[in-house]
């Protein structure tokens, strides 16, 4: 009877949202953690990257000494301490490797003669790429050969009463379309899907766990089965119980996730870059294919819980089914919107797809209704399996 | 009321092979009186209250409780019972009120009807000061008081007790003794199953001592002792199960 469904599916509800883990790994964690952390990486990235730009670094140059006007251009380069003593690439080499110079400048004897007779001076930068400080005063010393570079080609297209613009026949600006993306969609339509997925999955665990498994180790199972309730009916309200929280640990997902891209705050900057461009359909769809997702969870955890004499046997079954969720989640973020169709058949990754797609703006309507088809099919059979095992003696009331 | 007729189940085990827990229990019990189930731990007691409950199916032989057939009417059946074990089983997280407020509504009852059964229950058991704390902060009397109220809070003409004493203390015991006697007073049929000899001495009317599976005797007490030639009750059930008294 429907109304026993509601009433178990109230009861649970009530007294899921009561269990504190529930309620830190459903809400607090989501809403709260996970803006403090991505605020953390934030912070450390930033501060990195402040004490990178502040550092002095320690830079040598070979052949030096036949190149005064370079060095010159060269010591104007903030941040950067130049050493001329070093006269061979051997030494070079090893002072980089004990760290007394980061990165070292070779410049070929007649560099000087060179440049002066409107030539090229090949120049070697010498670094260790293991090393961030290394690469970093690479970077430095290139940046101050091409301003050094800039200053020359003045001067020689002066020389020949030529524009700046002679040596610039093309002009490259980067312009993104007004509907299009932006770098910080591509990084939510690639992290959303699987943190959805995994969200999903894991807010549902504790519940389902409870549910059945737990309340079998209380022996409360047993009062509710001499109650007037249908064992359908005792499933079904203990799936719809682990199901809303699936999808409330999914929405709330989605709710923090978007946290740093309407706060403004400085710590996001490397995850909001370019803002994020979500359109309503992209929305409309990452939230409707939580659906598919939750039903297909729930019906797989209560059927663990069902299968399990305690709470402890279901999660040791709980491991390996973990792992082919995450695996799956996990494909979507390296693979393209735009993928085979044969991937819509593909349980949890068809779903993660199609989020991307839609977030994406880069709709296959034949990827969609593949994917959609399958998924709905999928939480059916996930569904029927643990109203048929709940219902089945030798697996509930096991002794 | 209640009425079995060679009732068994059997298990399937896949180191034990097929286990017997119950084979041919016939009996019958009426309104107004204490049938107990007397026998060791492992004799099929809870096994046989399953079926009666419905929880379990029988493998063969057929019964009715409250009139309905545990079979065909399954449903009738379990909206006639009372069923109370010795764990508590409560939720955890739960008001007490809110637990005998679900078993009410899961009984079909109207909510005006159930406000004013929990009113009447909970006066009766002295479960009002703490009817709205939650179940985990109660001692384990309150909470066996709690689930008696979970029990009837439907009226049922029949109650099954499972061993409904284990685990408590002599207070919360004696709780339990008094509240069998008086659903038996109120006429209900009240099945009483335990391992306990002095409880059986102390309120069964009828006694089925049952070993093994079987049932080896049904009578009342002065009965049995009769059968026996035993006068205590020890004696009596290891003479009946065919066990010596050293």
């Amino acid at each position: 009877m429907r109304r026993h469904i509601w009433t178990i599916f109230w009861k649970e509800f009530r007294d899921i949202f009561r269990d504190k883990r529930t309620t830190f790994g459903v809400i607090i964690s989501p809403l709260l953690l996970t803006p403090v952390l991505l605020a953390f990486i934030g912070s450390f990235i930033l501060g990195q990257a402040k004490q990178a730009q502040a550092e002095t670094l320690t830079v040598g140059i070979i052949g030096a000494d036949a190149s005064p006007a370079i060095l010159e251009t060269l010591k104007g380069v903030p941040n950067l301490n130049l050493r001329l003593e070093t006269t061979t690439r051997e030494t070079a080499e090893a002072r980089i490797r004990d760290r007394s110079l980061r990165a070292v400048a070779e410049l070929p004897p007649d560099a000087q003669q060179r440049l002066t007779a409107g030539q090229t001076v090949p120049v070697k930068i010498l670094m260790d790429v293991g090393n961030d400080k290394s690469r970093l005063a690479g970077e430095r010393l290139k940046a101050g050969f091409n301003a050094a570079g800039s200053v020359a080609l003045t001067r020689r297209l002066e020389a020949l009463n030529l524009p700046p613009e002679f040596a610039t026949p093309f002009k490259l600006t980067e312009e993104p379309i007004k509907t299009g993306g932006s770098a910080g969609t591509l990084v939510i339509a690639s992290l959303l899907p699987y943190m959805l997925a995994l969200a999903c999955f894991s807010s549902g665990i504790y519940a389902a766990n409870d549910l059945v498994a737990g309340e079998k180790e209380r022996g409360s199972l047993e009062t509710l089965l001499a109650s007037p309730a249908s064992r359908r009916d005792i499933v079904l309200g203990k799936f719809l119980a682990v199901m809303s929280v699936c999808l409330a640990g999914s929405l709330l997902s989605i709710a923090g996730l978007m946290i740093p891209f309407f706060s403004g705050l400085e710590v996001y900057a490397w995850l909001v870059r370019g803002g994020l461009q979500l359109n309503p359909m992209g929305i409309g769809v990452t939230l409707l294919m939580q659906i598919p997702l939750a039903v297909l969870f729930a019906g797989l955890l209560i059927a663990i819980s069902t299968f399990s004499r305690n709470q402890k046997e279901a999660q040791s079954y709980l491991g390996p089914l973990l792992i082919a969720i995450i695996v799956p989640a996990m494909m979507s973020m390296f693979l393209g919107a735009e993928v085979s169709r044969t991937m819509a058949l593909v349980p949890v990754l068809n779903a993660s797809l199609i989020i991307k797609q839609a977030l994406l703006n880069s709709y296959d309507t034949a990827f969609i209704l593949i994917a959609l088809a399958a998924s709905a099919l999928y939480a059916a059979i996930s569904v029927l399996f643990c109203t048929r095992l709940f219902q089945k003696e030798s697996v509930l009331i096991k002794s | 009321m209640i009425q079995t007729d060679s009732l068994c189940k059997t298990f399937t085990d896949r180191k034990r092979g097929v286990i017997h827990a119950v084979e041919n229990v016939t009996f019958s019990c009426h309104p107004g009186e204490i049938f107990g189930v007397l026998g060791p731990n492992g004799a099929g007691k809870t096994t046989l209250l399953r079926m009666l409950a419905t929880i379990l199916e029988p493998t063969c032989g057929s019964a009715s409780v409250a009139g309905f057939d545990i079979r065909a009417q399954a449903q009738q059946v379990r909206q006639s019972i009372g069923f109370l074990t010795g764990s508590a089983a409560l939720y955890e997280r739960l008001t007490a009120r809110e637990v005998v407020t679900y078993f009410g509504q899961l009984f079909g009852m109207e909510p005006n009807a159930l406000s004013r059964r929990i009113e009447e229950l909970f006066t009766e058991l002295g479960i009002h000061a703490f009817a709205d704390s939650r179940c985990d902060k109660l001692s384990t009397g309150q909470k066996q008081r709690v689930s008696i109220a979970r029990a009837i809070v439907h009226s049922p003409p029949v109650i099954f007790f499972d061993e409904p004493t284990s685990g408590l203390d002599i207070v919360a015991a004696r709780t339990v003794m008094r509240f069998i006697r008086r659903c038996r007073d109120e006429g209900r049929t009240v099945v009483f199953s335990t391992h306990i000899m002095s409880e059986v001495e102390a309120l069964c009317d009828r006694i089925a001592i049952i070993y093994q599976g079987r049932i080896a005797a049904i009578g009342t007490l002065e009965e049995l002792r009769r059968q026996t030639g035993k006068s205590a009750i020890e004696n009596v059930f290891l003479s009946l199960i065919g066990e010596s008294e050293e």
